[in-house]
């Protein structure tokens, strides 16, 4: 469904006139046509776990729409996220000024003289509307993207300055290179000003080189750890990219190269002569790391731990790595052989904090303004952009399973209606396939949640044991629905 | 139930292992208690130099008078404690700890950065570094992610408030509490026990379910209002003390707690601190009030506990001219326990004369906080990776522990 100017005006007008987000939402979603009154379809346990990692929770429309099309057609539709209408969301998100200024005007909003600088407003605008999008935008494997990209090029928004320019690092570097090539990915991150800021490269200079930069991006970003190059390539590289800074005074915030800081002797990084020539010595290098073949491993080796695996199959990183060298690092032809490859090898993942959330709050189709929800991924350790350290949010299922009392926290309060501005309706869920039957209603939420209906030993023990705690039959499918969601199953994906 | 679930039918291959495996394995020590005055407090109107005539000088109006001074009443004068230092009056619920050797201070303690700001340096205080470069982690986080001690509680570390303290940031999941019954989950009896039942019979096969239940109970049970301090110990009717209860609360539960951060708030005080009574003052009762009560409850857990006071500088050594005082630079932290090297006023004073004191006129700093952390985590926490949790810092030990 397109809408015309005419619409998206009205729509705009329909947002803007309501401060609180959430009680319009359904309104101009429904307008522009995301809620279908059918029944949810079912979903083969297959088709259940690759929509389950191709989306952060699959919607009912979405279940229905994969069907349809299949794997492989999903999957192309997903991958050419520009040609998917995303009006409803975009709309959602035009409260949000900050995401679309520049560094200095950032500055300039932050900044209250006298008192300082409002460290708090610029990075909650960020976090709210990277859930807002992670929720309601329909270009779910871009989302994916952006916030695997922004766990591999992870920036902690508290450090410095960051607190302001990890915004434009978002739009510049991570949105805007998601789905695009790696080797302009990886350009675009080593000149943003939040990672010179967070990576300690404002302090490299030619008499006290630093670093803490020239490491990571060889570590972290582009070789990995055994990627085949030594204490003596991280100084070398660690002086090409000194005077790699950030503006202080005019045009502050962007990135600039201070050519007094800059060491300009001969360097020598991985076996390659490198000529003095200023800002191009460092360039040089990442143009030669974006395709280095152990970044093609590296890179294939991440997301195929984030799409099918803790533990990926041999197998198909090298297939992987193999296209990303062939197609000099195309983002989007890695992505096709790990997806379609390596799909039907899947091992189950235990979801992180944020996918969690945003898995219940999509298939139970609530609606939120998601500042009541970034508290509750701020209390289980993934409120966005607060990793501290370079190497981004764990994604090995071990590293989130100690703390499940936030999460059974989330899952009551989310399913007793009591997060503020965050609301869904069991009852309009359930009424298109409801029988008015406990029992065939309680299958049909874990069919929602979990894929398929419980054996029905199982179904009818965990609805007596909340019958027998003295619930009504209404208390019953409710306290049913919020340990369904709280439950082992439901924290995998 | 578990087995009848669609996603759990596969074997158990891809079931949980460590997180990382930190290189130290090591039985759990102390329980550690860190407090941290926010805001940078007035620690020489706390622990008052008063065999220094300069402290007089410098502070006509706010000066604590001296223990012996007849012209002062008696609740206006600083509580001696070895000839040269003295408590402020309203330190003085300390002195029982002082007295039985279990409340050590680190006078003219703090860190080497200079900038007076109070966002640059709890930042820098709490990652442990010397400047804005290095692990953006906190020193606690550090902690836990070098030392594996078997112990998977989540209320292995706790945050006492909204939110962890950045000391807590790292790679070992913490919990923030603002009370115990942040652990509980809301709503009424009838609802609660439905909850309850749901949960138990989803997690009927599931080892850390079952842990998570069982804490939940045992803290569900827990209640500030009604809890019973031993030895009659009365926590102040503040947030610091109920921080102070809870954590007390929470080691007697033997959930797991390993650290507990608090904070106390409100120390910059620019403006009509006060002297012997006031705004800064009512801090200081508060504080004293607060780790008394503790100190008391915890009495028969005294050698597996520690207890840590720190701020993120101290205040200029002269009075200002509103009668508040402005930042300075050295402070002083106070070590609480069972293994302190009690009694005793350590590491070295600088002096207050002109020449003695740095930059616009403030107490130097003669140890450096990571050398007071340094000693607690690898005598009484058994954690020696203090190269990770302060790096490029080579510490010396104060030997403020026994």
């Amino acid at each position: 469904m397109t809408l015309s100017r005419r619409d998206f005006l009205k729509l705009s007008a329909l947002v803007t006139a309501s401060a609180a987000l959430s009680s319009c939402a359904p309104v101009y979603r429904k307008l522009a046509g995301d809620l279908p009154a059918v029944p949810w379809t079912a979903l083969s346990a297959n088709d259940f776990l690759a929509l389950n990692r191709l989306t952060f929770g699959p919607r009912v429309d979405e279940r229905a729409r994969f069907v349809d099309i299949g794997l492989k057609a999903w999957i192309e539709e997903q991958l050419d996220f520009e040609s998917i209408n995303d009006l409803a969301c975009e709309i959602q998100l035009s409260p949000f000024k900050s995401l679309k200024l520049d560094a200095n005007e950032l500055e300039g909003i932050s900044n209250q003289l006298f008192d300082g600088y409002d460290r708090d407003t610029i990075p909650n605008e960020l976090r709210q509307s990277t859930l807002i999008r992670q929720l309601y935008s329909k270009r779910q494997l871009y989302e994916i993207m952006v916030e695997f990209w922004s766990d591999h090029f992870n920036i902690y928004i508290e450090k410095g300055n960051g607190f302001y320019l990890k915004t434009v690092d978002d739009r510049e570097v991570i949105r805007k290179h998601a789905l695009g090539s790696f080797r302009d990915l990886v350009w675009a991150s080593a000149h943003s000003p939040a990672m010179m800021i967070y990576l300690d490269n404002q302090a490299n200079e030619k008499s006290h080189p630093n670093e803490n930069y020239a490491r990571e991006l060889m570590e972290l970003h582009t070789l990995g750890v055994d990627g085949g190059y030594s204490q003596k390539d991280v100084m070398e590289l660690a002086r090409c990219l000194t005077g790699w800074n950030v503006k202080e005074h005019f045009w502050l915030g962007d990135f600039v190269f201070k050519e007094d800081l800059h060491d300009t002797g001969v360097k020598n990084v991985l076996g390659l002569t490198i000529q003095p020539s200023g800002i191009q010595e460092a360039e040089q290098v990442i143009e030669m790391l974006a395709v280095h073949p152990s970044t093609a491993k590296f890179i294939s080796t991440k997301l195929a731990r984030r799409f099918i695996a803790d533990e990926p199959p041999q197998e198909l990183i090298e297939k992987a790595a193999q296209t990303f060298l062939d197609t000099k690092g195309d983002i989007k032809s890695v992505l096709r052989v790990i997806l379609l490859d390596g799909l039907a090898l899947a091992q189950p993942k235990y979801k992180r904090p944020a996918n969690y959330v945003l898995s219940s709050l999509r298939m139970l189709n609530a609606e939120t303004d998601a500042v009541a929800i970034n508290e509750h991924l701020l209390r289980m350790g993934q409120s966005y952009f607060n990793w501290p350290t370079p190497d981004g949010y764990p994604d090995r299922s071990e590293s989130w399973q100690g703390n499940l009392m936030p999460r059974w926290q989330f899952a009551f309060e989310l399913i007793r209606n009591e997060i503020k501005d965050t609301k869904h309706n069991l009852k309009n869920l359930l009424d298109v396939s409801s029988t008015g039957i406990l029992q065939d209603d309680v299958d049909a939420l874990t069919s929602l949640l979990l894929g398929a209906p419980l054996e029905r030993i199982g179904r009818d023990r965990l609805i007596d044991s909340v019958r027998a705690a003295g619930a009504t039959e209404e208390e019953t499918l409710q306290i049913v629905a919020g340990g369904l969601i709280a439950s082992p199953a439901f924290q995998w994906r | 139930m578990l087995q009848t679930l669609p996603m759990l039918h596969q074997n158990k291959s891809w079931m949980p292992r460590l997180a990382f495996a930190p290189q130290n394995t090591a039985p759990r020590g102390d329980t550690l208690v860190v407090v941290f005055l926010r805001g940078a407090a007035d620690v020489l109107n706390m622990v008052v130099p008063h065999g220094e005539d300069a402290y007089y000088q410098l502070r006509p109006s706010l000066g604590i008078a001296r223990p012996d001074d007849s012209k002062k009443k008696k609740e206006e004068r600083a509580v001696d404690l070895d000839g040269f230092f003295g408590l402020h009056p309203n330190m003085q619920p300390l002195l029982d700890a002082w007295q039985s050797e279990q409340l050590a201070i680190i006078h003219a303690c703090g860190a080497p950065d200079e900038s007076r700001s109070h966002f640059k340096a709890m930042e820098l205080m709490e990652r442990g570094v010397d400047d804005e470069r290095g692990p953006a982690s906190g020193w606690i986080g550090r902690h836990l992610a070098t030392l594996n001690t078997g112990n998977t509680s989540p209320l292995r570390a706790v945050g006492m408030g909204t939110r962890p303290q950045k000391s807590l940031t790292g790679s070992v999941p913490v919990s923030a509490l603002r009370s115990i019954a942040d652990f509980h989950l809301g709503g009424d009896q009838r609802a609660l026990q439905q909850m309850r039942m749901a949960l138990s019979t989803v997690y009927q096969n599931d080892v850390m379910g079952q842990d998570t239940l069982s804490i939940m109970d045992t803290l569900q049970t827990l209640d500030p209002l009604t809890y019973a301090a031993s030895r009659d110990a009365k926590y102040p009717d503040t947030e610091f003390g109920l921080a102070l209860k809870q954590t007390a609360m929470l080691i007697k539960a033997q959930v797991g707690l390993e650290v507990s951060a608090i904070d106390l708030g409100g120390w910059d005080t620019h403006f009509a601190q006060g002297s012997s009574t006031g705004l800064m003052p009512n801090l200081m009762k508060d504080l004293a009030e607060g780790l008394a009560a503790f100190h008391a409850d915890m009495f028969d857990h005294q050698n597996q506990l520690t207890t840590v006071t720190m701020s993120e500088f101290g205040r200029r050594a002269s009075e200002n001219g509103s009668l508040g005082t402005d930042h300075g630079h050295g402070s002083m932290m106070m070590v609480l326990g069972g293994n302190v090297d009690g009694g005793k006023v350590h590491g070295q004073w600088p002096g207050m004369e002109e020449g003695q004191l740095i930059g616009p006129g403030d107490l130097a700093v003669t140890t450096d906080y990571r050398d007071v952390l340094s000693e607690i985590l690898t005598k009484r926490l058994n954690n020696p990776a203090t190269d990770e949790i302060f790096p490029e810092y080579q510490p010396v030990m104060p030997n403020v522990l026994r």
